[in-house]
């Protein structure tokens, strides 16, 4: 017995030996292989870095497509892209309660965590010392990138283009090109003329393509209610877009903007709509697939959304060969006293770009990618693709191959799959009105670029309303002022924050309850608006706005715009 | 020997002694049977090691729901703060909207799902039929198998404005016109719980039928000899002999009652019925977590663990009355 006993005994000894003695493997096999990557770095032999990069943005995708592969021949780096799965937004909480963080992290909004957490490192003195790229890019707006003004370090080199021209607009309602038409091209200014002109369409063709017309979409079931709900409700106010804030240009006041007369009337003209059956029943419960087959079928003649998130629509119906049932931008506001602020100049947003954490070991090479993507060289290369494969230079001019235009224009994924236009977002990137040494313009939205993209039936649709650009349908840049904050959707706001909670809780609330009210019977929607005011009251939406006026005055302080 | 000795010696009284003496024989009857059990007590190290390790050692964790916890400050390095988080959490009037949603779907889910699967398992042990019977228990389970998303994609589907179960009711004149089922708070609990009862049924059901295997076959002879019908049969054989499964299984997930996670509701919820759908994890999620606030997340978790244990004990003590196969 007692024989058989010890051996036991020794059997659980070697097991747990063998365990301890794995663990330590495994470790030593890590070290060892970081090892011989610094040291054939040092020998400054061919074999690229790996970096990894989490984009909050990102997709699946492996650094292997033509641009990318002539990025890692400029830089000597292979990219390893992570992205936060099912669209999650824990993912910078969970990298930071691990502690494990990838070499460059695009965290947008929740960059101030990775700074709370020691995550990110100050880049100012690398872009003094080597950063000849990105001071030329940044140039005068460089303060925008500073965190704040208790700690005015620059941690990440910000995303969207310096010095921008908008050519084309985004997030307005949209209308499909075959309604203007079939109405002989009408003035559509005011929410009014737009329902006039949705419903005299719907009694016309109830039904197309042997489905019901549905006049009106949203995609409120999810966070796009921000976008399709939200966002276009402060542009028919004829407000910027502060995300869920309007502030005051001149004193930076911060007001949550639901609490604001014109979204009531904005919203009481959609409970209107709903009553009238013009808007999709299922606009707050269907899903972003759903939405998209449905626009996809040309049977809804409008939808109040960011291009972005309707692109795969437009390509399919492109595709099925129903380029009228794509949509024209309209500068809809309440009524005439107010003006369309699509075309504002934020100037340089600031706010989000891509941090180098503190664990990574490669942070000079990431620094010195980072600076190369701002180059001349690279900006030309994301925006265009490879030349002799994207793009060929007729007379000094760089010009698109028609079959890569065609598929950019047509095939959702092309721009993945080739890498042409992939790698402009979130990088350092120049704006629109860039232009490079030879005075061209850096991207390919230039003026001639966005003409030559135009469908047949837009051009037509242009044509009849004497413009040559959508743009020039909404006020123009320079009748509005320069936003002296960037946008408030940049800004950084400290995790666990008051200013955080309660705007949680704000957002949960206007979120069900104009949900509520816009599907609602009209005669209950006023009760139905003043009940959420007094929810928001409680849930204490006056230090609220308070905290946001402390915070964009900080801002302002901070940029010197104050 | 020499241990119980020395405990001897030192009493006073001789009362005293006397107790001390019976503490000692008992515990030296302890030691012999430890000793008798070594070879047990071995095997049952490494899963008490395993227990203690992976279950009780991060219950240290609680501190943090007491402090204002940031990671970058290690573990002792933070302000303490009392129960700052649990005033908090207790003055958050969508906490308790949360709970009373956690609860009901629980509820919900726990009859329905229990008594679907025992339903199926009476149904699937009277069938003669073999080789039918096992493919009905295989296809049954499959949507065990199922994530949550894909299941909540097709009860909207299903469920919308053109789904086919709109189409249905609308062909047959039970409806004049479609009714948006996701629209609608009131019917929010009654969707989640009967997706629950799809995905589960056929699972839940083998753990019944397993022990309806079990019992012996002698005494449905008998009962037929008495002249009872089939129906009897299960009404006074099958479902008496499975009843203490059914209670072990039962007190067993009132504790999880308040864990019935948010992916159901995350997935079929949406801004019209949030009021019904919001539960404690999604709460915890939004409000705690993803606010970076792991203090306020780790008080919810003191919170729920504390109503689980509550609900367990209570659910033993009502087994205990009925003299039934209680857990503990």
């Amino acid at each position: 017995m007692k024989k058989h006993l010890s051996v036991l005994f020794m059997l659980m000894l070697v097991g747990l030996l063998t365990l301890a003695a794995c663990g330590d493997d495994s470790s030593d096999g890590g070290s060892d292989n970081d090892n011989t990557d610094n040291s054939s770095e040092d020998n400054g032999s061919d074999e690229p870095v790996t970096l990894t990069f989490f984009s909050s943005d990102g997709a699946e995708k492996t650094f292997d497509d033509p641009v990318a592969k002539k990025i890692t021949e400029a830089t000597g780096v292979y990219l390893e892209m992570d992205y936060p799965v099912g669209g999650n937004d824990e993912a910078i909480p969970l990298m930071i309660a691990g502690g494990e963080y990838p070499d460059l992290i695009f965290a947008k909004g929740d960059l101030g965590k990775l700074i709370d957490a020691g995550g990110v490192i100050k880049l100012d003195d690398m872009i003094e010392e080597r950063g000849d790229n990105l001071k030329a890019l940044y140039g005068d707006q460089i303060d925008r990138l500073r965190n704040s003004v208790d700690d005015p370090s620059i941690y990440q080199v910000g995303t969207y283009g310096v010095e921008n021209q908008p050519l084309e607009t985004s997030g307005t309602f949209q209308i499909q090109l075959e309604v203007l038409r079939e109405l002989g091209y009408p003035e559509i200014d005011t929410l009014e003329d737009f329902e006039a002109a949705l419903s005299e369409y719907h009694d016309m063709y109830p039904e197309i393509n042997g489905q019901s017309t549905i006049p009106l979409s949203l995609q409120g079931s999810d966070w796009r209610w921000l976008i399709t709900v939200g966002n276009p409700a402060g542009f028919a106010g004829g407000f910027p877009d502060d995300g869920q804030w309007v502030i005051d240009n001149d004193t930076g006041e911060a007001t949550y903007k639901f609490v604001l007369d014109e979204f009531r009337t904005y919203f009481k003209w959609l409970n209107g709509m709903n009553a009238k059956g013009l808007l999709d029943p299922e606009s707050f419960t269907q899903t972003q697939e759903t939405y998209i087959s449905k626009l996809s079928t040309g049977r809804v003649l409008s939808v109040a959304d960011q291009d972005w998130n309707i692109g795969d629509a437009r390509s399919a119906l492109i595709q099925d060969g129903m380029e009228n049932r794509t949509f024209a931008p309209l500068p809809v506001v309440l009524d005439e006293s107010k003006t369309h602020q699509a075309l504002k100049d934020y100037g340089f947003a600031g706010g989000w770009g891509i941090a180098i954490s503190s664990t990574s070991e490669h942070q000079e090479e990431a620094f010195d990618f980072l600076d190369w993507m701002a180059s001349e060289e690279a900006q030309i290369l994301v925006n265009w693709g490879v030349e002799g494969e994207h793009y060929e230079v007729v007379d000094g001019e760089r010009v698109m191959f028609d079959e890569v235009r065609e598929k950019l224009e047509t095939d959702a994924n092309y721009s993945k799959e080739s890498g042409v236009g992939y790698y402009i977002y979130p990088f350092p990137q120049w704006g629109t009105a860039a232009v490079d040494s030879n005075g061209q313009s850096i991207t390919r939205d230039n003026k001639e670029q966005v003409i030559e993209g135009q469908l047949a039936p837009e051009k037509d649709a242009l044509a009849a309303y004497g413009m040559e650009l959508w743009i020039d349908w909404f006020p123009a840049q320079d009748e509005l002022e320069i936003s002296n904050h960037g946008a408030a959707a940049n800004f950084s706001i400290p995790s666990g924050s008051d200013l955080q909670i309660i705007q949680q809780r704000a957002d949960d609330i206007t979120e069900q309850r104009i949900t509520e009210a816009i599907l609602a019977d009209p005669a209950e929607f006023d009760g139905l608006w003043d009940n959420m005011l007094q929810e928001l009251e409680d849930a204490g939406v006056e230090q609220l706005n308070q905290e946001m006026t402390e915070l964009t005055q900080s801002v302002r302080e901070l940029w010197g715009t104050n | 020997m020499s241990k119980h000795t020395t405990t001897v010696t030192v009493g006073g009284t001789a009362s005293k002694n006397a107790r001390k003496l019976t503490v000692a024989s008992n515990r030296q009857s302890f030691f012999k049977r430890m000793m008798s059990q070594k070879m047990l007590i071995a095997m049952s190290l490494p899963f008490v090691l395993w227990l203690i390790i992976f279950r009780y050692i991060p219950v240290v964790g609680w501190l943090m729901a007491f402090q204002d916890y940031k990671p970058q400050n290690g573990f002792f390095g933070n302000e303490w703060v009392g129960l700052k988080h649990f005033r908090d959490l207790f003055n958050e009037p969508t906490f308790f909207r949360a709970l009373e949603n956690t609860i009901g779907m629980g509820v919900l889910g726990l009859v329905f799902t229990t008594l679907a699967a025992i339903t199926f398992a009476l149904l699937l042990n009277e069938m003669r039929f073999l080789k039918f019977k096992k493919l009905t228990q295989t296809i049954s389970y499959l949507p065990h198998f199922v994530s949550w998303v894909i299941v909540a994609n097709i009860v909207t589907t299903m469920l919308s404005i053109e789904g086919p179960i709109n189409g249905l009711l609308t062909s047959i004149g039970i409806l004049d016109d479609p009714i948006n089922f996701m629209a609608k708070p009131g019917m929010f609990w009654g969707i989640v719980t009967s997706a629950e009862v799809w995905k589960s049924t056929g699972w839940n059901a083998i753990i019944y039928f397993a022990a309806m295997a079990g019992i012996d076959p002698q005494l449905y002879e008998a009962a037929k000899v008495d002249g009872a019908s089939r129906l009897r049969q299960m009404w006074h054989i099958t479902l008496p002999s499975i009843r203490s499964v059914i209670i072990v299984l039962l007190i067993l997930s009132i504790g999880n009652l308040i864990n019935i996670g948010f992916e159901k509701q995350m997935l079929l919820g949406n801004n019209i019925v949030m009021d019904k759908a919001i539960v404690i994890d999604l709460y915890a999620l939004n409000y705690g977590i993803g606010m970076f606030r792991y203090s306020f997340g780790t008080a919810i978790g003191i919170f729920k663990s504390v109503v689980s244990v509550i609900l367990i004990l209570i659910a033993n003590g009502f087994a205990k009355k009925i003299g039934e196969g209680r857990v503990f």
